[in-house]
């Protein structure tokens, strides 16, 4: 069964690195460019997963994040915080936004790929 | 009472106070001055760390295709490659990395010269910062056939510090160690004594003359020679080290002459409750 990866990232480069990055025999991948079109992608189709970029036009990914776990039918929901704000404090802005999981860009397709089997094995 | 009445002593004495009362006015007038003068600095400065922050995030976005395509090549998703183009991939990925590394210099740097710099303390284990040095860069040791050895003594006491930040400064100096010794060995020697941690890393390189070694630790300089310019660098490191440790209430130093080889060390607190503001 293919589990369900929603990609929130407004640069079609990051969204088609991470199209190449998951077999589409495994994942199958929504996608929103905006964190408005992420809650609607969310409300409509609950993923097993989200990865969130945090500069978005519109809300950002740290707001979209803290609507989607404030849901708490939504709240089990995965979500990466994957970021090229590089600042100290950050990934603790993330984690207190609720992100699960806090990826650096740059980060490793591989590695990526490997975080993401183990929220989904 | 006239003019003419007034002795000259106490003409003498309404001038000197008609002078200081100048100078008052003065003196108020130029630290009104003073303080208007720092606050457009510390505007202008909050502004260039809010550039360079964005710099780098705008900077590490296409970084982040550049290296994940690349990557995602290397690892054969769009196809089998033959091994002339895998060895340019492996260039494109290592430079690309270096493009990295030197972005997070710059930024790091900035945000040290703005006072924003600010450690995480948190608990950490010295044998562990070891360890990601050690698997980190044994392999550029191994491509340079250097010996490459870690003596972490016995029963370590746990640290309290910024472990990542320290991490940074001894994968410094050893980076700096592989970078510039073609022959021998390096070694990271890590010991604990008088509640602090001791690290140093020795190498068999060409050593730093006393002169450049008063340069080393200063922003944007390397030790001048031929040599320095054909390794690179952005001669950041070691400032960014020094800072490092210096916050962590440290000291950092060099060891060395010409033709013996360099011993860099720093010793912080094992325990680190508060980050120590510059002077």
């Amino acid at each position: 069964m293919s589990n369900r990866i929603l990609v929130v990232e407004d640069q079609e480069d990051n969204r088609q690195i991470i199209r190449d990055t998951l077999p589409a025999t495994d994942y199958e991948i929504m996608e929103a460019e905006s964190g408005e079109q992420a809650l609607e992608a969310v409300a409509k189709q609950r993923p097993d997963l989200i990865l969130m970029d945090i500069q978005l036009p519109g809300i950002d990914g740290y707001e979209a994040t803290r609507r989607i776990k404030a849901d708490p039918a939504l709240r089990s929901i995965p979500i990466f915080a994957v970021t090229s704000y590089a600042l100290s404090g950050e990934e603790q802005k993330a984690r207190a936004a609720g992100c699960d999981e806090y990826v650096a860009k740059p980060y490793s397709p591989r590695q990526l790929l490997a975080k993401i089997r183990q929220y989904l094995s | 009472m006239s003019v003419r009445t007034r002795k000259p002593r106490q003409i003498e004495l309404a001038t000197t106070f008609a002078d200081q009362a100048v100078i008052a006015i003065e003196n108020v007038r130029l630290f009104d001055e003073i303080q208007d003068k720092s606050r457009q600095l510390e505007v202008a400065s909050q502004h260039k760390s809010q550039f360079l922050a964005n710099m780098s995030h705008e900077l590490r976005t296409p970084l982040n295709a550049i290296l994940g395509y690349t990557e995602l090549m290397a690892d054969g998703i769009y196809g089998e490659l033959p091994e002339k183009t895998m060895g340019v991939l492996k260039r494109l990925e290592s430079n690309g990395r270096h493009l990295l590394g030197l972005i997070n210099d710059v930024l790091d740097l900035s945000k040290i010269e703005a006072g924003q710099l600010m450690l995480e303390l948190t608990d950490y284990s010295l044998e562990d910062i070891a360890q990601t040095v050690r698997s980190t860069l044994e392999p550029l040791a191994a491509d340079k056939k250097l010996a490459f050895k870690v003596e972490v003594a016995p029963k370590m006491p746990p640290g309290h510090g910024d472990g990542r930040r320290l991490t940074q400064v001894l994968i410094n100096l050893v980076g700096n160690a592989i970078k510039f010794t073609d022959a021998g060995e390096v070694v990271i020697k890590a010991s604990a004594s008088d509640g602090s941690f001791h690290l140093s890393v020795r190498d068999s390189g060409p050593g730093i003359s006393a002169a450049d070694q008063a340069k080393l630790f200063q922003e944007f300089q390397q030790a001048d020679n031929a040599i320095t310019r054909k390794k690179g660098g952005t001669g950041l490191g070691l400032a960014i080290s020094k800072r490092i440790v210096e916050m962590h209430g440290g000291k950092i130093w060099v060891e060395s002459q010409v033709g013996q080889g360099s011993m860099f060390a720093f010793t912080v607190p094992v325990r680190v409750e508060r980050q120590v503001e510059p002077v």
